[in-house]
């Protein structure tokens, strides 16, 4: 799914990619380090999982969730991403809670619902500055049904960290990896060879696969947006060719005469 | 007094404490002594916080062991210089009439002019366009007439505008000046010296204000328009300071600039070529801000997808007003459409974009089309006030003409009426046939033809 629809690039990007006089001098001069360009990017989801504890529940532990930032087709993204930092409501011990390696997830139990500021931190070869993300952490159901200990209350949100000018030494490492999406190298680029085969493996247990959770995260699919988009947007360009139309008409009409008011 | 013998309440009881209460919370109102009572009222019937008239003093009499009379008596003016004598009422006090010059004397100021002598005139002040004769007019008129350049040149024998007379009036003495200091160094702080007056400027300055006090309100719209894209390129020209995009700035700077020349272009401009060029400019503006937020993004070395599509979306945005802004997105709305992308992926994102773009355009020719109209014909303020069966929405329509155009075209909107918003979009759509847009419709079933 991701790989294929990253070839369609934003309008500005079409242009530069197909070689605008002043851009490929850019390029040509700074090829050396960057891809110009081409921007590689990393769907992620990230968000909670809450279940209420029923009869365990105490007054300050009503709730039992579990904060988490994952590959979007629950595939290991520690080989972007070196360590997260989620922080925490300050009534928690340690509010901050670091997390060194993959899988990226924190449980905690609680009563109150607050946000959660998560703050990524990429490998050195990837990106020097963070990124921060935040979630707001929902420990009660929108519908009147009552809070269940079976059914959590799940809150996801989709997103896609962006890198617009990765280096090549970076493309070579990850551009096979399944957790990234990496559109179609230009043509008579020469990157170093791929990663070895078993370093992928080592790194595998970084996904989220096999994940206890894994029943309750939602899949996001993009062809419902896309269809409701592509939708809506003929309607709008037909009711635009309309009135091009009728502007067309009255500009093509000789100037109407005011009429006699008489009501 | 009736109704008291039906009740059969005692005829004079009640009244008598009735009177007592209003008078006790009277007496603390009372006015004060010394002024009047319509005077104290205008300060609200209360004393001033800061007592600002000191009340014992109004009734003060003058001390009696003086004796002020009053006399018509001459006095003389030392601002004037013809000796003449006038008479005006003079204030005595015990047969003394008050010393001193008259005191208005001390405002007859003048300008002190700088005098050149004819020899200086040889030296240093001869000019192609003066003549001496004439440069003597300048400054004898200059004197008469305290440095007021319109009054000068209005009296001026020959015709020179405004900036000539000022031109020769500075430079001369300018001249005088500089060559009758000592040194360069002693005169240099004179303001004459430090900045000389450069008629060019002032020409232009003066063209440029006339053309701005004349501009129809369309045009400020249009260069308020004009000014916060540049603002906004400006921002974004911070955000993408790397020597990568130096060009980029480069290029919006020349044209940022002329932005601001085109406001003050050159010869004879009616308003209307005003407009043109700033519109023109403004075209180009768009698509240079237009291509700023993606190299800003890319200055970023990592930004998630929702913060990019947010800053493309005000990129687009930002040269509408608010309410375009809120009428996009009830547009989207009505289209079913997420405001913010739950599946934000570059395609979503880019999808998500053109469609807002689009959208904006629609408002735009909306707009267009019912200021078309509006210039066409009267004609839909009379019918709509004979619409039958009607009447509320008629009223409703003619009031909210603005509100409603866009709705019109409504996918299913449910702004007038609770209707399911569930409707089939392209369904409707088809409904409606292709008649006139600006005749907005009352009823979102049908659409009532009105003859354009």
């Amino acid at each position: 799914m991701p790989n294929s629809s990253s070839l369609k690039k934003h309008g500005s990007d079409q242009t530069e990619v197909g070689g605008s006089a002043p851009k490929s001098q850019r390029t040509k001069a700074n090829s050396s380090k960057r891809l110009k360009d081409f921007e590689i990017s990393i769907p992620i989801v990230y968000g909670t999982v809450a279940f209420w504890l029923g009869k365990k529940a105490s007054e300050y532990q009503s709730h039992k969730w579990t904060v988490y930032v994952r590959g979007a087709t629950n595939e290991d993204i520690g080989v972007v991403i070196k360590r997260a930092v989620f922080q925490l409501h300050p009534s928690f011990n340690n509010p901050t809670r670091v997390l060194e390696s993959p899988p990226f997830e924190l449980s905690e139990s609680g009563w109150g619902e607050f946000e959660i500021a998560i703050t990524l931190y990429f490998h050195d070869d990837v990106c020097d500055k963070p990124l921060n993300l935040y979630h707001l952490l929902k420990l009660f159901p929108d519908d009147e049904s009552g809070p269940s200990t079976k059914k959590p209350v799940v809150m996801e949100s989709y997103d896609e960290i962006v890198f617009p000018e990765p280096s090549d030494a970076l493309v070579a490492r990850i551009q096979n990896h399944p957790a990234v999406n990496i559109p179609r190298l230009p043509a008579g680029l020469n990157l170093p060879p791929p990663v070895p085969v078993e370093e992928v493996e080592k790194r595998k247990k970084g996904d989220t696969k096999d994940s206890p959770l894994i029943q309750w995260f939602t899949n996001f699919s993009e062809a419902d947006e896309l269809l409701k988009l592509a939708a809506a947007r003929q309607q709008v360009q037909g009711h635009i060719a309309k009135l091009r139309r009728q502007l067309a008409l009255i500009d093509a009409q000789p100037q109407q005469l005011k009429p006699t008011v008489d009501q | 007094m009736d109704a008291k013998d039906i009740l059969g309440l005692p005829k004079n009881a009640v009244p008598i404490p009735q009177e007592k209460k209003p008078r006790p919370p009277k007496e603390p109102q009372r006015k004060p002594d010394g002024i009047s009572r319509e005077l104290y009222m205008l300060t609200g019937g209360v004393a001033p916080v800061m007592p600002s008239i000191d009340v014992s003093q109004l009734k003060k009499r003058p001390p009696s062991d003086e004796k002020v009379t009053w006399q018509w008596l001459p006095f003389s003016n030392s601002a004037r210089k013809d000796n003449l004598q006038l008479y005006h009422w003079v204030r005595v006090v015990n047969g003394v009439p008050p010393t001193g010059d008259y005191p208005f004397a001390k405002y007859n100021k003048s300008v002190e002019l700088v005098k050149y002598t004819d020899e200086e005139y040889e030296k240093y002040l001869t000019d192609p366009k003066w003549t001496k004769e004439e440069t003597d007019q300048l400054f004898d008129l200059c004197e008469r007439f305290d440095l007021r350049f319109i009054v000068i040149a209005d009296r001026f024998p020959s015709s020179r505008t405004v900036e000539e007379l000022k031109d020769r009036y500075y430079s001369v003495s300018r001249a005088i000046l500089i060559a009758r200091a000592p040194s360069p160094a002693d005169v240099s702080g004179h303001p004459l010296v430090k900045d000389p007056y450069n008629a060019q400027q002032e020409v232009e300055r003066k063209r440029a204000f006339s053309m701005f006090l004349s501009q129809t309100k369309q045009q400020e719209r249009k260069d308020a328009e004009v000014l916060a894209e540049a603002k906004r390129i400006t921002e974004l020209r911070l955000l993408a300071k790397g020597a990568d995009e130096s060009e980029l700035p480069v290029a919006s700077d020349v044209s940022h600039d002329n932005i601001g020349r085109s406001i003050i272009p050159a010869d004879a401009v009616s308003p209307t070529n005003v407009q043109a060029t700033s519109a023109t400019i403004a075209s180009p503006t768009l698509v240079v801000e237009n291509a700023y937020a993606p190299a800003s993004l890319r200055m970023l070395r990592v930004y998630s997808r929702t913060f990019g599509l947010e800053q493309m979306v005000q990129a687009v945005s930002s040269s509408a007003g608010l309410r375009t802004i809120k009428r996009i997105e009830q547009t989207l709305q009505d289209l079913g459409v997420n405001l913010k992308p739950k599946v934000p992926t570059k395609a979503v994102c880019a999808e998500h974009l053109e469609l807002r773009k689009e959208i904006l355009t629609l408002l735009n020719l909306q707009k267009q089309l019912q200021y078309k109209d509006a210039e066409g014909s009267s004609y839909r303020d009379g019918s709509y006030t004979d619409m039958p069966g009607t009447p509320k929405r008629a009223h409703r329509a003619g009031e909210q003409d603005h509100a409603f155009i866009p709705e019109c075209l409504s996918f299913g909107g449910e702004r007038v009426g609770k209707r399911d918003q569930k409707r089939k979009g392209p369904g409707r759509v088809a409904e409606t046939p292709g008649a006139s847009y600006t005749l907005s419709t009352n009823d979102w079933g049908q659409l009532k033809i009105y003859y354009c």
